[in-house]
């Protein structure tokens, strides 16, 4: 037998050549339909990976993201699940139309908004599976062990869903992209159609290790 | 029916015994220490009068022609890596416990599916040349128990009555209190529940109430779960370097009953495989196979690498094997054309009531509002199995940033001015008002006891954040926030 590698890299390309898996890039996606976060993302929430998307101030626009997903995915006649940390999700400010290929789990703590993502992540019937954090309390996050966010990124590795992780801070560890909402909406946008508040979000890449171009092309 | 426990009795014997053709229906004993101290640690059946603890010399006169081993940490690994890829077709949240035991959260998976389910894997895993013992309960300590005592498999649906006639080491005294017990004339589990815990914790302090809820199988913890495979690949290394191509076909039989578990366990089938003969002088002979028809059949895979082993001629010796499946998400249903249906219906149900065991019948499902203009109104129903087509556009599109809700809602005090609000004083939200939008005014059920009347603003704080108040039997509250 060959004599053990002796650095890391070393150890790296034996492992590469003992275990040729097949690379894990993200291949294809689902397009937000928020302008600035499709462009940032280059063309949309990667599939098989974590985007955490950070709502830095009170009405920043997390919600209308959640809503635009749900109208992009009906569009294409794939199905989402909402894993609803804090029970958030207002079922009447989005048409009927736009919910009947939703999952909502309506979470009471984020102890069972991990257990449900550990399992929906997993699940291949589902394009885009939303973790919504926010208005979970402070004490109860902090709580979360690191483990259960990298058990996470590892689920949707090997899957095929989009993650989208909504927080009010950067919460997850080694995350690939991560977006921050830093700018309010006001009350001037509550006569604007909705398409067109979505699109005027501010939205500022704070990680990003995305090869950005033809994200969706797979 | 929470949690289950998959042990294998004489671990470190059977993956000795599984890792090696030549063992299969000989007498075997598992010996620890070296020379005169050689001690026997286990043994296979066809050992007559051998037992633990006997001098590995009397085990040679006592059963002449048995095969002395010692233990070997690398059939170890690869036999406690097929039960923790056994336990992962039973459910996702899998704790590797120790060598040759998994313990498995089951919440939410169907009782009488998962036990059928245990059966099968049990004979499974004696196919595979490693033997199982299941048990399943209320909580992990319960399962354990249970686990012990299956044949192979023991469901405990009493656990008062299953506990009773156990005995009392089952629950791990110490010598001391074993001791104090026996004196009592306490010998079972049942015998020791039947004291009020109170009263054993005033005469045996904390170890004893510990131990007493040990023995009602009540005591609890949290799982240290694993992550399931990730790549689906096996080594063996031989030590000698084989030369015929049985070894490499057990060996090679071995690898893909463990692969075949693995990719069941993260919903894969392989699409490919990748057989590699490490050769004595270096060198290696790679080959891949794409299957005709992408799955986990072992005999399916065995029969295309066979095949191939039949043909192969090398200059040297086979100094060790590795086998890869390339991974792929089965097929389960092809969509039609005009259909979007499940990709894979029994994981989608499966799933739905895992979720439900966690959070509740109630709150899972796809919310329906209701017929009505009362506030936060609506169902959840089940999920449909296709996603219709998208309706035309709407004659009304949204307008604004979308409403999240409080629930239950922040009550607030509102000072107004004008009769419109201008400033929030309250525990969660408070400040000046910058602007305000409102009032909408809706009122339902008039003719029912429960009728309802809610005059809706929309508020933007000078400290910024739009919201939304209601003001109902003259109290306000923040509904929630424009987002």
């Amino acid at each position: 037998m060959p004599p053990p590698p002796q650095t890391v890299s070393a150890l790296r390309s034996l492992l590469a050549v003992r275990f040729p898996e097949r690379p894990r890039r993200p291949c294809g996606g689902v397009a937000a339909a928020v302008r600035p976060i499709d462009e940032a993302l280059g063309g949309g929430l990667p599939a098989g990976r974590l985007t955490e998307l950070v709502s830095a101030v009170p009405s920043g626009g997390g919600q209308t993201v959640v809503a635009r997903l749900l109208e992009a995915t009906q569009a294409a006649r794939q199905r989402m699940a909402l894993i609803d940390g804090a029970d958030g999700f207002a079922p009447e400010a989005v048409p009927a139309w736009m919910l009947r290929h939703l999952v909502w789990v309506r979470c009471r703590a984020p102890e069972e908004a991990f257990a449900a993502a550990d399992i929906l992540v997993r699940d291949g019937n589902y394009a885009a599976v939303v973790l919504d954090l926010r208005g979970c309390a402070e004490r109860a996050l902090r709580r979360s062990p690191a483990c259960a966010w990298y058990r996470l990124q590892r689920a949707a590795e090997g899957a095929a869903a989009a993650v989208l992780v909504q927080t009010t801070r950067p919460l997850v560890p080694a995350v690939p992209w991560r977006l921050v909402l830093d700018a309010p909406l006001s009350l001037a946008d509550a006569g604007a159609p909705r398409d067109a508040v979505a699109d005027r979000l501010a939205v500022r890449t704070e990680r990003s290790h995305a090869p950005a171009a033809g994200l969706l092309a797979g | 029916m929470n949690y289950a426990v998959l042990c294998a009795p004489d671990f470190a014997l059977h993956s000795l015994r599984r890792s090696d053709p030549g063992l299969r229906g000989r007498a075997v004993a598992l010996v620890e220490g070296d020379g005169r101290k050689a001690r026997v640690a286990g043994a296979s059946p066809e050992a007559r009068g051998v037992a633990p603890g006997l001098a590995a010399a009397l085990a040679m006169s006592r059963c002449p022609g048995i095969i002395l081993r010692q233990r070997d940490p690398a059939a170890e690994a690869e036999a406690h890596r097929l039960l923790v890829a056994a336990a992962f077709t039973l459910a996702p949240r899998v704790e590797s416990t120790r060598a040759g035991c998994c313990t498995v959260d089951l919440r939410g998976a169907d009782p009488a599916r998962t036990e059928a389910l245990m059966r099968l894997l049990a004979a499974e895993l004696a196919g595979a040349g490693l033997p199982a013992r299941m048990g399943a309960g209320a909580t992990p300590l319960l399962a354990s128990y249970a686990a012990r005592c299956a044949e192979p498999v023991l469901v405990v649906r009493d656990p008062v009555g299953f506990l009773a006639p156990l005995p009392l080491a089952f629950a791990g005294p110490t010598p001391e209190q074993e001791g104090i017990l026996r004196g009592w004339g306490i010998g079972t589990l049942g015998g020791l529940t039947a004291l009020p815990k109170a009263e054993v914790g005033r005469r045996l302090g904390a170890e004893g109430v510990l131990l007493w809820e040990r023995a009602a199988g009540e005591a609890t913890r949290v799982l240290r779960l694993v992550e399931p495979a990730r790549s689906f690949a096996a080594e063996w290394a031989y030590e000698p370097p084989v030369e015929s191509i049985e070894p490499l076909f057990f060996k090679l039989r071995r690898f893909a009953e463990r692969i075949a578990l693995e990719l069941r366990g993260a919903g894969f089938v392989a699409e490919r495989l990748s057989l590699t003969l490490l050769l004595e002088d270096g060198g290696d002979r790679r080959r891949e196979f794409r299957l005709p028809e992408p799955g986990a059949d072992v005999d399916g895979w065995l029969r295309v690498l066979g095949g191939h082993l039949d043909t192969v001629r090398t200059d040297a010796r086979v100094a060790g094997v590795r086998l890869v499946a390339a991974p792929a998400r089965p097929q389960e249903k092809q969509d039609g054309l005009f259909d979007t249906g499940l990709r894979d219906p029994a994981s989608f149900w499966e799933n739905i009531a895992r979720i439900a065991a966690i959070v509740g019948e109630d709150r899972v499902g796809t919310p329906a509002p209701l017929d009505t203009h009362r506030p936060d109104a609506f169902v959840l129903e089940r999920p449909a199995e296709t996603v219709a087509p998208p309706a035309q556009a709407p004659v009304h599109p949204p307008l604004g940033p979308t409403l999240r809700r409080f629930r239950p809602p922040w009550p607030v005090r509102v000072v107004c001015s004008a009769g419109a609000p201008c400033r929030l004083e309250g525990g969660r939200l408070g400040g000046e008002v910058r602007a305000a939008l409102g009032p909408w005014r809706s009122a339902g059920d008039w003719w029912k006891p429960q009728a309802w009347a809610v005059e809706t603003w929309q508020v933007e704080m000078a400290a910024g954040g739009v919201y939304q108040l209601a003001c109902a039997d003259g109290g306000w509250c923040v509904e929630g926030m424009l987002d």
